[in-house]
C-alpha cells in the first residue's frame, strides 16, 4: 500500500515539475542586439514610451497587445539602427503625442513649464510681502515706549504723591 | 491689499476644482487619433472570406465608409454587430478590419485561416453581417499604422479615402446621432465635419 503510494507520488511530482518548467522557460523571451548602444537605446525606448491602451504603463512595463506590438516595433527599428528621434517620431506619427512621456513644447502644453515658474515666483512675491509688511508692524511697537515712559511718569508721580 | 491676499488663494482653489471636475467628465482612453485629416495608409491585404483578393487603399475611394476594426474574441465587438447590421440596412457602407490576437507559440496556437474563417461566419449568423466584406490583418500592420489600441474602434473615411472621424468604443443607438451627422456631411461633400 505505501509502495504504490509512494509510486504515485513520484509520478505527481514529475507531472508537477513538467508543468511548472515548461512555461518558465518559455516566458524567457531573451532579446538579442548587436551592440551594447543598440542595447542600451532599445532599453530607454521601451521605458520612455507609454502604452497607449493601459492609464500608465510603459510598454516595457505592459503586456496589452499593443504594448507587445510597439516593444516588437521598436526592436526592429533599433535594429535597423535608426535613432532615438526617429524611433519617438515613428510611434508618435502613429499613435500620437500620448505615446511619449514627454511631452512636445508647443502652444497648448506651454503650461506644463509656465504654471511651476509661476506658482514658485507667485510664492516668493507674498513670502516677500509679508516679511515687510511684518517688519511695518513692528514700527508702532516703539511707540508704546513712549507710552512706557509716560505710565512710568504717572507712576513716580503718584508714589511720590503718596509718600508726602 | 488685505482683500486680494484673500481672493488669490480662492481663485486658484476654484480653477483647480474645475479642472479636477471636468476630469471626472473626461473619457482617459480617448486621446485622440494622429491619423486625422491624414489618407489611409498604403496596404495590400487579403479578404478575410476570399483570401485570394487583395485588398488596398484604393477600394476605399469614391465612397464614405466605416472601417470598423472588431474579433469575434472581443464580447464588445459583438454587442455592436446587430446594431451595425441595422445601419448596413439603411445604406451605410461598413468594412470590417479584423483584428486577429497574438498566438502564443508557447501554448500550441497557431494562425489558422479556415477556423477564423468559420468562427467569423457563425459569428455574423448568429448576431448579424454588416460588413461589405473584411480585411485581415494577421501581423497587425494596418492596424499598427492606424494606431489602433483595442477593439472596437471605428474610422470614418471620405471619398477622398482620408481618415475624418475616430470613435474609440461600440456604436450604439446614443452615439450614433453624432456620428451620422459626420457621415452624412461627408456625403455631402463637405470639407469640414463637426467634431463631437
Amino acid at each position: 500500500m505505501s509502495r504504490r503510494l509512494n509510486v504515485a507520488a513520484a509520478v505527481l511530482c514529475a507531472l508537477l515539475c513538467a508543468v511548472l518548467a515548461s512555461p518558465l522557460g518559455a516566458t524567457e523571451d531573451l532579446v538579442q542586439f548587436e551592440s551594447t548602444e543598440q542595447q542600451q537605446l532599445y532599453r530607454q525606448l521601451t521605458a520612455e514610451l507609454r502604452c497607449p491602451k493601459c492609464q500608465n504603463q510603459n510598454i516595457a512595463d505592459s503586456n496589452a497587445v499593443v504594448a507587445v506590438d510597439m516593444r516588437n516595433k521598436t526592436l526592429e527599428l533599433v535594429r535597423q539602427g535608426q535613432t532615438h528621434d526617429q524611433v519617438i517620431d515613428f510611434m508618435k506619427q502613429r499613435y500620437g503625442d500620448f505615446v511619449h512621456y514627454q511631452p512636445p513644447f508647443q502652444l497648448s502644453t506651454i503650461w506644463l513649464w509656465l504654471l511651476p515658474i509661476l506658482a514658485v515666483l507667485s510664492l516668493a512675491f507674498t513670502v516677500f510681502r509679508r516679511s515687510k509688511s511684518s517688519q511695518a508692524s513692528e514700527a508702532p511697537a516703539t511707540e508704546t515706549t513712549g507710552l512706557d515712559a509716560e505710565l512710568q511718569a504717572m507712576i513716580d508721580a503718584a508714589s511720590a504723591k503718596s509718600k508726602e | 491689499m488685505r482683500k486680494t491676499v484673500f481672493y488669490v488663494p480662492l481663485a486658484a482653489f476654484l480653477l483647480l476644482s474645475l479642472f479636477l471636475l471636468s476630469g471626472l467628465f473626461s473619457d482617459p482612453r480617448d486621446h485622440g487619433s494622429a491619423l486625422l485629416e491624414k489618407p489611409l495608409p498604403a496596404f495590400s491585404l487579403p479578404d478575410l472570406q476570399q483570401p485570394n483578393r487583395q485588398i488596398s487603399a484604393a477600394d476605399f475611394r469614391g465612397e464614405v465608409t466605416l472601417l470598423n476594426v472588431w474579433g469575434v474574441w472581443c464580447p464588445t465587438c459583438n454587442a455592436e454587430l446587430a446594431f451595425l447590421t441595422t445601419l448596413r440596412q439603411q445604406g451605410v457602407r461598413i468594412v470590417g478590419l479584423y483584428y486577429v490576437q497574438p498566438v502564443d507559440a508557447a501554448f500550441g496556437e497557431k494562425f489558422d485561416l479556415p477556423t477564423l474563417q468559420q468562427q467569423v461566419r457563425d459569428k455574423l449568423a448568429e448576431q448579424g453581417d454588416p460588413y461589405l466584406f473584411n480585411v485581415v490583418d494577421e501581423q497587425r500592420s494596418l492596424i499598427f499604422d492606424l494606431g489602433v489600441t483595442g477593439a472596437p474602434e471605428t474610422f470614418v473615411i471620405d471619398r477622398e479615402g482620408v481618415i475624418r472621424h475616430h470613435h474609440v468604443g461600440d456604436i450604439n443607438p446614443q452615439n450614433w446621432p453624432q456620428l451620422q451627422r459626420i457621415y452624412q456631411q461627408l456625403q455631402q461633400g463637405a470639407d469640414h465635419v463637426p467634431t463631437p
